[in-house]
This record gives structure tokens, C-alpha cells and sequence, in this order.
């Protein structure tokens, strides 16, 4: 059974093949398919080398981190929640 | 056959490995579909190596002495034999019959070439340029070594199953061609870290680092992450090698971006934040699917180290961090703990995948340290005394341990008074919080100056 499966695959690729109507030399790499899978892996770059203003220096590193905690907004459910229930709690 | 490798010539005349690697390779151009077919026509088993011979002594344009011309002509046939496999390969693909046996013989003649090209390059026939050339061809010999191994293992879950024979398939060499293809990469390594020419700028070290690259993608590839760490204690005791920054910025950020992994999954995660935010900054603006295999492990990095959440901005680089990171973040923000849980269970397949689910599930200290600071801040202050002026305020300090755990429960959390007392304890031995617990009060008393360390009160 899988052996067919395996079979209609191949029939697919060859199908896509043809249409294209060239000589490009089957794709042993690059498959766009499997790359769903592939994305794990860290690319080649196209370029050995690139200058300073190609890489994510000249967009700083300014605003890419904050704080972890919100700001101290009072007006928030949560807080005004809290704030409530302490006050039972309190008496 | 001198036609064929009049682009050749070209290549090798720059002097440059680029272009030549571009000869070299298993995929013909997008300019030029029919070149491997037309390089395969050129000559045949029986006459190639002749052919080439001929070519390369004839020529007018390359000039190179017998011995380097006879390591290309070695070089060259090897290439001709793998072009003529990938073609054979071509052809079956066509008639819908493309199966193991033609990767694996597009695979074995690969590693010829590849073999030759390492034999010539030790013996010093080569120019020194050509190391770069032997890299692309070892990162070729990777990929079809993979896409071999991928063939055969499909070929054999295809193949008739009988009772026992699942264990034998899920034991069995699933990577068998990318681990021998890992042995190849190994000797090019020695030849490059081992190079004793003084004279830098003719030296094999200027590979060392692609190479080591290429290493590492194997070896997480193949799941034997912990071989990376042979390569660069190799590196690192390699006292005379060129300066780090000198070399092309390819290889420098695949290197920082691999070391800073390595250092995170050893949970060193100060270390991996200096690789990965050095792999972050010189890596290549347009490249989106590396900047944001960086951020995935830099974020869960600084979450450690510095408590600090990604921005929206920095979120945005790549869908795959939002879907990934955006959930948690919030939560961590609103010290939602229930939230915080929910989301790391959803995500923990693909966390577990990427290997950071450990990782961020430490962070949900922080997330509980927010929610704590919003207790202390509900508190209010106390109350002034006379001659005191507004600037003078303090915050409550002393906060009863029932408001703590009447915010956990609000939030959703099931929590015995005893385990918040345990969760408050955690959270002063790890620094988050500054104070002490009074049992006999019922209290937790903190410190007037820093209650939450680093958040601004």
C-alpha cells in the first residue's frame, strides 16, 4: 500500500517536472516542499560578507526591550480589583 | 570538453573561491538550466579523465603548474561523475521511478569529489583560496547527505512491516550518509585549524570558522548537539588564529548564533546572551529566518538575565515570534499567572522542539514577581506624620501574607496558605523580592528601600 503511495509521489514530482518543461536538473536541494520542516536549521547567507549598514546596527537597539512589569496603571481591572478585595480582607 | 569548462576557467582566473564553488555545483544555474547537462555531454567514463587532461593543459587563458593542474583534473572528473549521477537522477525522477538508489549513488559520488578535493587541498596542490571552494562543496555534500538519509529511511518505513520489526526501523541508521558525510567534515577541519604556515594571508585558518559551521549543523541536525562542544574547545585552545572580527560576517554571526545556543542549552545563559546579541547585531538585515532563529533563543535568554520582556517592535521581526513569544510576554506583564501557565502549555510542543521550554517556564518568576509588586502597590503608604511633607512618603511595608495569597487566588491560582508562603520564601532567596517573612505576624515585612529590586520601588 505505502509502496503505491511512495509511487504516486514520484509521479507528482515528475508531473511538476514536466510542466515546467526545462532541464533544470531535479532540485536534490531546496526542495520548497520539506522547508515547512527545515526551518529549524539556521540558513546560509546568500553573501560571505555585508556592510556595517546591512546589519541591525544602524536600527539601534534601542526600543527592542522593556521592562517586564506594566506601568504603574492604576486604573486597571486587576488592580482595582485587588485593591477591593484587600479592603474586605482588611476589615 | 574544452567548451564545457571554458566557465571554469573564468572562475578560476578571479582567483576567487566564489566563483569557482558556483562551477562546482550540484544545481545549474537559473541562467543557464541545461550547464550540468551540457558538462555531461562533454565527455564520457572512458575518456574523461583524458579529456579533462587535454582541456586544462591546452587552454589559453589558466595558467597553473602540472601538479596543481593535475589535482583539478582529479577534481574536475570527480565533478563530472557526480553531475553524471544527478542527471541519471534527473532522468528517473522524469519517468517517476526516482528512488534511494539514485540519491545514494548521487550521495557516494559526492563524497568522492569531495574526498579528492580534501586529498588535494592537504597536499598543498592547491591554491589556498580553495579551501572556501572545498566548504561550499562540503555544504553540498551535507544536504544530499540528508536528503540520501531522508530517501532511505522513507524507503524502509515503506517497506513491508512485520510484527517485530518497528523497533528495528526506529533503532536502525536513520542519518547513516550525513554521519559518515560528519567524519569528511571533520578532516577538513583539522586541515584547516592544523595549517602551519606563518604567513596568514595564505593560511587554510581562514576556514576554520565556516567549517566549524558547518560541523555544528550536522551535529544538531544528527541530534549529537554535544559533539559541537569538541569543536570549539578546539577553536578556543587554537591560540594563533586570526582575529575574530576579521573574518567575513557569514561565518562570524553562524558561529556566535550556534555558541550562544550551545551555552544556552548548558544553561549558561549570560554567556549565550553575549553570543547572541553579538549574532543579532551583525547579522544580515533581510535575512528573516536566522534573525529570528537568533531572537528565539535570545528572548527566553534576557528574560533570565535581565527580567526584560521583548517590545512589540522586536516582536514583529517575524509572525513566528508573536505566535511564540506574544502570549507569555503579556502575561508576564500582568503578573497572570493563570495566563502565563495556559500559554506555555499551548506552546509546549514547539517549545520543547526548539528546546527553550525549560527555559521559559523559569520565567514564570518573573510573571509571579509581578503580580506580587501589584499587591505592594495596592498597599498604598503609610499614613504621614506630623512635619513630614508629601516627598516623604513610604510605602506600606509591612503586607499580610492573606493579601498575597488573596491576589494568587484571584488570578486563578489554587494555592494553599502554606504554598504561598513557599512561593513568597522562593521568590526572596532568588533576589526578586527584598524582605523577610514573620510567621508569628503573618506578615511579610519588606525592605523600605527596594522592595522589588530593579523595578523602581
Amino acid at each position: 500500500m505505502s509502496g503505491s503511495a511512495q509511487g504516486s509521489n514520484d509521479m507528482k514530482k515528475a508531473v511538476v517536472n514536466d510542466s515546467k518543461n526545462t532541464e533544470q536538473p531535479l532540485a536534490l536541494e531546496k526542495k520548497p516542499t520539506t522547508q515547512l520542516e527545515e526551518d529549524d536549521e539556521f540558513e546560509d547567507f546568500p553573501v560571505e560578507d555585508w556592510a556595517e549598514e546591512e546589519t541591525q546596527i544602524p536600527a539601534g537597539n534601542t526600543h527592542l526591550w522593556e521592562e517586564s512589569w506594566d506601568d504603574d496603571d492604576t486604573n486597571e481591572d486587576f488592580a482595582v480589583q485587588l485593591r477591593e478585595e484587600l479592603k474586605k480582607l482588611g476589615k | 570538453m574544452q567548451v564545457a569548462l571554458e566557465p571554469f576557467y573564468e572562475a578560476y582566473a578571479s582567483g576567487l573561491s566564489v566563483p569557482v564553488a558556483e562551477f562546482l555545483s550540484p544545481i545549474a544555474p537559473a541562467h543557464n538550466p541545461g550547464r550540468l547537462y551540457d558538462f555531461y555531454r562533454a565527455s564520457n567514463d572512458d575518456k574523461l579523465e583524458g579529456d579533462v587532461r587535454y582541456a586544462l593543459k591546452y587552454n589559453k587563458s589558466t595558467r597553473m603548474t602540472n601538479r596543481e593542474s593535475g589535482a583539478w583534473v582529479d577534481i574536475l572528473s570527480g565533478y563530472w561523475r557526480a553531475v553524471k549521477e544527478i542527471i541519471k537522477a534527473d532522468e528517473a525522477a522524469n519517468q517517476g521511478r526516482l528512488g534511494e538508489r539514485q540519491y545514494v549513488a548521487v550521495y557516494d559520488a559526492w563524497k568522492d569529489l569531495t574526498s579528492t578535493f580534501i586529498k588535494h587541498m592537504s597536499s598543498g596542490l592547491l591554491p589556498t583560496w580553495a579551501i572556501f571552494t572545498l566548504y561550499f562543496t562540503a555544504n553540498h555534500l551535507r544536504k544530499i547527505a540528508i536528503r540520501a538519509d531522508e530517501q532511505l529511511s522513507k524507503s524502509k518505513s515503506a517497506a513491508p512491516t512485520t510484527g517485530y520489526s518497528d523497533d528495528i526501523v526506529s533503532t536502525g541508521p536513520q542519518n547513516q550518509k550525513l554521519e559518515e558525510a560528519a567524519r569528511v567534515f571533520n578532516r577538513i577541519f583539522a586541515l584547516c585549524l592544523g595549517d602551519r604556515n606563518p604567513d596568514m594571508a595564505d593560511s587554510r585558518k581562514w576556514g576554520v570558522y565556516c567549517i566549524a559551521n558547518l560541523q555544528f549543523k550536522t551535529y544538531f541536525k544528527l541530534k549529537a548537539i554535544s559533539l559541537s562542544k569538541n569543536v570549539v574547545r578546539s577553536i578556543e585552545a587554537q591560540s594563533d588564529l586570526p582575529a575574530f572580527g576579521l573574518y567575513p560576517r557569514a561565518h562570524r554571526v553562524t558561529y556566535k548564533y550556534y555558541l550562544g545556543v550551545l551555552s544556552f542549552l548548558q544553561e549558561d545563559y549570560k554567556k549565550a546572551e553575549s553570543s547572541l546579541q553579538e549574532a543579532w547585531e551583525t547579522c544580515w538585515s533581510p535575512s528573516q529566518q536566522n534573525k529570528s532563529l537568533i531572537l528565539t533563543y535570545l528572548i527566553p535568554c534576557r528574560l533570565i538575565t535581565q527580567h526584560q520582556v521583548p517590545t512589540a517592535a522586536l516582536l514583529a521581526e517575524a509572525p513566528r515570534l508573536e505566535r511564540y513569544f506574544g502570549p507569555l510576554v503579556s502575561c508576564i506583564k500582568r503578573g497572570d499567572l493563570t495566563g502565563f501557565d495556559k500559554a506555555l502549555a499551548d506552546g509546549e510542543p514547539e517549545f520543547v522542539r526548539r528546546r527553550i521550554f525549560l527555559t521559559l517556564e523559569r520565567s514564570r518568576d518573573i510573571a509571579l514577581r509581578n503580580l506580587l509588586r501589584k499587591v505592594y502597590l495596592a498597599g498604598g503608604f503609610e499614613d504621614l506624620k506630623e512635619g513630614q511633607s508629601e516627598k516623604d512618603r513610604i510605602r506600606k511595608s509591612r503586607v499580610p501574607l492573606a493579601h498575597f495569597a488573596a491576589a494568587l487566588r484571584m488570578g486563578g491560582q489554587v494555592v494553599e496558605d502554606d504554598e504561598v508562603e513557599c512561593l513568597l520564601a522562593n521568590q526572596i532567596y532568588k533576589g526578586l523580592m527584598k524582605g523577610y517573612i514573620s510567621r508569628e505576624h503573618a506578615m511579610v515585612v519588606l525592605n523600605k528601600k527596594g522592595a522589588f529590586p530593579n523595578t523602581g520601588i
